[in-house]
């Protein structure tokens, strides 16, 4: 659901279709003629952003048809009551008034989905970049809960991850509210873990996301920011109220290995080595920790990112000392041992990888989480509640004035805001060199628009002029465009309208209008 | 080849996670391969993760520390970009409070790093104004 996945992780897509030989049924939910479809079993083409009226009526023929198992849902679940009562008006034909699928679309998905053995939902920023992105996530652990599709082997739901090491970073502590090792910040036994390491008193309350971060700069209540090796003024919603943003700030500090059109905005920029320059750890999209390590010597002007933070630290009077990754690796797993207690670097480097939670060393590491589900007795005290949701339409609808609903993602060769992926080596051909907007050959008739031809896409905050790319891989009304070319800043046009409860930006719908330079 | 030295590392781009072996020569990376011992791609790599690796060498890196004087961007020693972020953000941290700071992390650097980016925050700063593009 909402993974282009072919384009944004290859080799997994390389797997699932190598699965496709041996008997898996894929279905793509996709607005989109994905590359992925050429593959699958189903292809349910919904409307942006209307992925839980199709999961809701899913959920409703489940129900309706007794397709789950009631033993294992009372033993294993609480609040199915509400989950059907929710689900009762969503039956597959509103759903595809909402989804412009037929309803025997979902009544077929719904059936495949629960009486397969097994099955597994993998998921990416289709289903989180909208207003209503936790909520979609909720609505995907509905249907895995509902189905028992989830704690064994085969089964249950894999968010894959766009970056090496973002689910690292919120694992190590990198989020408002959570200390190294997934621990509430505002418990106070956990913060006494580390206040008596750290020897400091910690802030108990919950900091700033970075979407809060941004209203705060708004009131200039932020005077400083420090970005390490983040490109928020082209990767983020509505640019051009993001530039003013930072350009409010006291102290813009940026680290980062180039010169990236955020750090043109800076006070200061501090030069950081870069992969293939360091020792440490990632972790991937499955919770896997691996041993990155030093190939080449950074140039003597660069320092780690960790080297810079420990002297910036010292200066100001809080000394921070390490030797190596490893000693700062020993640390972590000293204080979040549950999680990474027995995942020493010698073992890293026999064994390759190891899961977390791993806590100690003769522990084989957790391939599969939530096997509480499948004890006889059922998961008891552990049992894992329905949080039943309805379907929000996205914030900003297509009408009269910008009639095209624009949808946003990345491209096969290019990553994100293009820094590193403008140096390929030298003989390798790039099918993509430049963005387009990816429009139905039906609308490019119909506005006189030619393959190749330059055009005006504008929302309401904003405009870029872009060659279009006539393509079937878009229905009429939907253009598709990424965001990783300077010299055309998709995200001049996208909107600062963000889900509540994450913060992320609704950056998967918005509405543009298209015209004609000449 | 006796002057290529060949380095296991795990690939920078996407969340796959998957294992490589780079070929190095002269402390440049010449060649990336997929390593058919990475039980996540056994020996494949994509188009990114094979090729788009030169970055690493570009000219445009940045190799030297600086600091906005006069409207421009100067380059300046680590010594003087450091003292000023430190002045800066104590006197922030004394006047408007430890909230008035915000970092934002990066997910593409290691674990270990991260780990001293939080502890900034939280020991020498004292705020828990840290995320990252985990919402993106």
């Amino acid at each position: 659901m909402g993974s282009n996945t072919t384009e944004a992780h290859p080799i997994i897509a390389n797997r699932m279709k190598k699965a496709v030989r041996s008997g898996l049924k894929i279905i793509v939910v996709d607005p989109r003629k994905i590359d992925m479809v050429k593959s699958a079993h189903q292809h349910l083409q919904i409307e942006v952003g209307s992925d839980i009226a199709l999961m809701n009526a899913m959920m409703n023929v489940i129900i309706m048809e007794g397709l789950y198992d009631e033993e294992w849902v009372r033993k294993n679940t609480v609040d199915f009551e509400r989950l059907k009562e929710k689900t009762a008006v969503y039956t597959p034909e509103y759903a595809a008034k909402i989804t412009g699928l037929a309803p025997e679309e979902i009544i077929a998905c719904a059936r495949e989905y629960a009486t397969a053995e097994n099955a597994m939902i993998a998921y990416t920023l289709g289903i989180t970049e909208h207003h209503c992105g936790v909520n979609n996530v909720f609505d995907i652990a509905n249907l895995a809960l509902l189905t028992g599709h989830i704690g064994k082997k085969g089964n249950g739901i894999m968010p894959l991850r766009g970056q090496n090491n973002v689910q690292g970073a919120g694992d190590m502590g990198c989020l408002p509210n959570q200390l190294p090792g997934a621990l509430s910040i505002t418990d106070e036994n956990n913060r006494k873990r580390f206040e008596e390491h750290w020897g400091v008193k910690l802030n108990p309350h919950v900091g700033d996301t970075q979407t809060r971060t941004f209203e705060r700069m708004e009131k200039g209540e932020v005077k400083a920011l420090y970005i390490i090796g983040e490109n928020p003024l082209m990767a983020d919603v509505h640019m051009n109220h993001t530039k003013k943003l930072l350009e409010k700030l006291e102290l813009l500090i940026v680290q980062d290995i180039f010169l990236t059109e955020t750090a043109q905005l800076a006070d200061v920029v501090l030069p950081a080595k870069s992969w293939g320059e360091v020792e440490g750890t990632y972790t991937n999209t499955d919770r896997r920790i691996q041993r990155v390590r030093e190939a080449v010597k950074a140039h003597p002007g660069v320092k780690e990112d960790w080297e810079i933070l420990c002297e910036l630290s010292a200066l100001m009077g809080y000394e921070m000392s390490y030797s190596c990754s490893e000693e700062i690796w020993n640390e972590v797993r000293l204080l979040a041992r549950e999680m990474y207690g027995g995942m020493s670097y010698e073992r890293l480097d026999k064994e390759y990888s190891l899961h977390y939670p791993c806590p100690d060393l003769n522990h084989p590491g957790t391939f599969i989480l939530h096997e509480r589900f499948h004890r006889p007795e059922g998961a008891g005290e552990q049992a894992s509640g329905f949080v039943p949701v309805g379907y929000t339409p996205p914030v900003e609808e297509p009408d009269d004035d910008y009639p095209f609903v624009l949808t946003t993602g990345r491209r096969y060769e290019a990553y994100n805001t293009h820094t590193q992926t403008r140096y390929y080596q030298e003989g390798v051909k790039i099918r993509q060199t430049r963005e387009t907007v990816d429009i139905h050959p039906d609308d490019a008739k119909r506005l006189f628009i030619e393959d190749g031809e330059t055009v005006k896409v504008s929302s309401r905050r904003g405009s870029v002029h872009v060659p279009a790319k006539i393509t079937e891989q878009v229905k009429p009304g939907l253009v598709f465009m990424s965001f990783h070319w300077s010299d055309v800043p998709t995200n001049v046009l996208t909107i600062n309208e963000y889900d509540p409860i994450s913060g992320t930006a609704e950056f998967k719908a918005c509405a543009v209008k298209i015209e004609k330079i000449s | 080849m006796e002057d290529i030295k060949q380095v296991k590392t795990v690939c920078g781009y996407c969340g796959t996670g998957c294992g490589l072996i780079l070929d190095v020569k002269d402390n440049q990376i010449v060649k990336v391969r997929g390593d058919k011992d990475a039980p996540v791609n056994k020996g494949q790599t994509c188009i990114k993760g094979a090729f788009a690796y030169k970055y690493v060498h570009a000219p445009d890196r940045l190799t030297q520390p600086m600091l906005r004087k006069n409207g421009t961007l100067t380059k300046v020693s680590w010594e003087e970009a450091l003292t000023f972020i430190a002045e800066k953000l104590s006197y922030f941290k004394e006047k408007w409070g430890p909230d008035s700071i915000s970092m934002f992390a990066c997910a593409r650097t290691t674990n270990e790093s991260n780990y001293i980016t939080q502890k900034f925050m939280r020991a020498a700063i004292g705020s828990n104004n840290i995320d990252g593009c985990n919402r993106t």
